[in-house]
């Protein structure tokens, strides 16, 4: 890549979400159980009705990024 | 949206003569085709831009072999919206002599330019295709914004095919279908991939933003409802193929009304027709 900018930047900050998404695999699978389960129910989804299990995802998430930050520090 | 861009747009339709303000043909302006040009000129100048072309192989391979199921052989023929010619690899010389390709091209020049008794053979993408990735999208979206907008363009129904080009002008027509499943690890790469091949959303209605928490909520979701045993995700991709003919004299009409000599009463009275068939043919 000739230059660096903004685009290429956050181009590349996207490429490692699948491999931090995957050390949250039990997490995210709740998440989506719940999500599906409405599908089926008679009741429609509302916003954050999956709220717990997201935010278990997302702290697994975040915790993901800053040990592969760590990591590449080091 | 502003003023700005509203006047602008309609200034740009205005200096394009375009048909988006008068109703002739009932033509809708659905798509952005500056960003659509651009979109695919990105894609064009990635280095690794043949590894997204796979799709369109194989669409360009199963378009050629109905060229091929057409028994006759064309003089000339208009590739439209060819990208990186992927049919004309498939074509031999002597089905057809000589091929122009154009992209982004206008389309009334097919009535223009196809003489009558001569056969437009196309492929679109149907409702669908990417309906996993819409899905996962809407759902995450309601979950976590309360509220969904179109990420994926619409797509033509098959049922709306037959009347677009009965409208068109084209008779004997022909749709079919095909279902490509193309397995990805995971959503991400299935999006990556299509902005890879140029096809990122270009709709006027597409919202340009993606919350980042929306993002990780539709990965999960996709992988949970649509993910397969082995981690992987499908994404279908639903082509439909048509052909429609120029009407010529020398095809064939529907008959005229009051010409039936058999009726549909006899219908239930085949089944006897075929075994006294039969039998007139085994006697010695």
């Amino acid at each position: 890549m000739s230059s660096s900018n903004v685009w290429t930047r956050s181009r590349a900050r996207m490429k490692l979400f699948p491999e931090l998404l995957a050390q949250c695999s039990g997490e995210a699978a709740a998440y989506g159980k719940c999500v599906a389960s409405t599908t089926t129910g008679k009741q429609e989804l509302t916003k954050n009705m999956c709220v717990k299990e997201f935010e278990a995802l997302k702290s697994c998430f975040q915790s993901a990024v800053i040990f592969f930050y760590k990591k590449v520090k080091s | 949206m502003s003023l700005t861009v509203k006047s602008l747009r309609a200034l740009r339709c205005l200096w394009r003569g375009w048909r988006c303000l008068s109703s002739q043909g009932g033509a809708m302006n659905v798509f952005d085709r500056s960003m659509k040009r651009r979109q695919k000129q990105w894609a064009s100048s990635l280095l690794d831009s043949d590894k997204y072309d796979y799709i369109r192989d194989e669409v360009g391979s199963r378009l050629a072999d109905r060229v091929y199921d057409v028994s006759r052989t064309f003089p000339l023929a208009l590739d439209v919206g060819c990208g990186k010619s992927h049919i004309a690899e498939h074509l031999s010389k002597d089905i057809v002599e000589r091929l122009f390709l154009t992209d982004i091209s206008d389309s009334s020049l097919i009535h223009q330019v196809l003489k009558p008794d001569c056969v437009f053979i196309g492929a679109m993408v149907g409702s669908e295709t990417l309906y996993e990735l819409r899905c996962s999208l809407q759902l995450a979206e309601l979950e976590r914004e309360g509220g969904f907008a179109p990420h994926i363009s619409p797509y033509t129904a098959v049922t709306d095919l037959g009347n677009l080009l009965g409208q068109a002008g084209f008779k004997m027509l022909t749709v079919d279908i095909d279902e490509v499943q193309v397995h990805y690890p995971g959503m991400l790469e299935v999006m990556s991939d299509l902005q890879g091949m140029g096809e990122s959303n270009c709709a006027w209605n597409r919202k340009s933003l993606l919350h980042r928490d929306t993002i990780l909520a539709a990965a999960a979701i996709y992988k949970e409802m649509y993910g397969n045993e082995d981690g992987s995700v499908p994404a279908t991709f639903q082509i439909l193929y048509m052909i429609g003919w120029k009407p010529h004299e020398s095809q064939a009409k529907p008959a005229k009304r009051g010409s039936a000599n058999v009726s549909f009463a006899d219908l239930s009275k085949i089944s006897k027709l075929q075994t006294d068939h039969q039998k007139t043919n085994e006697k010695p």
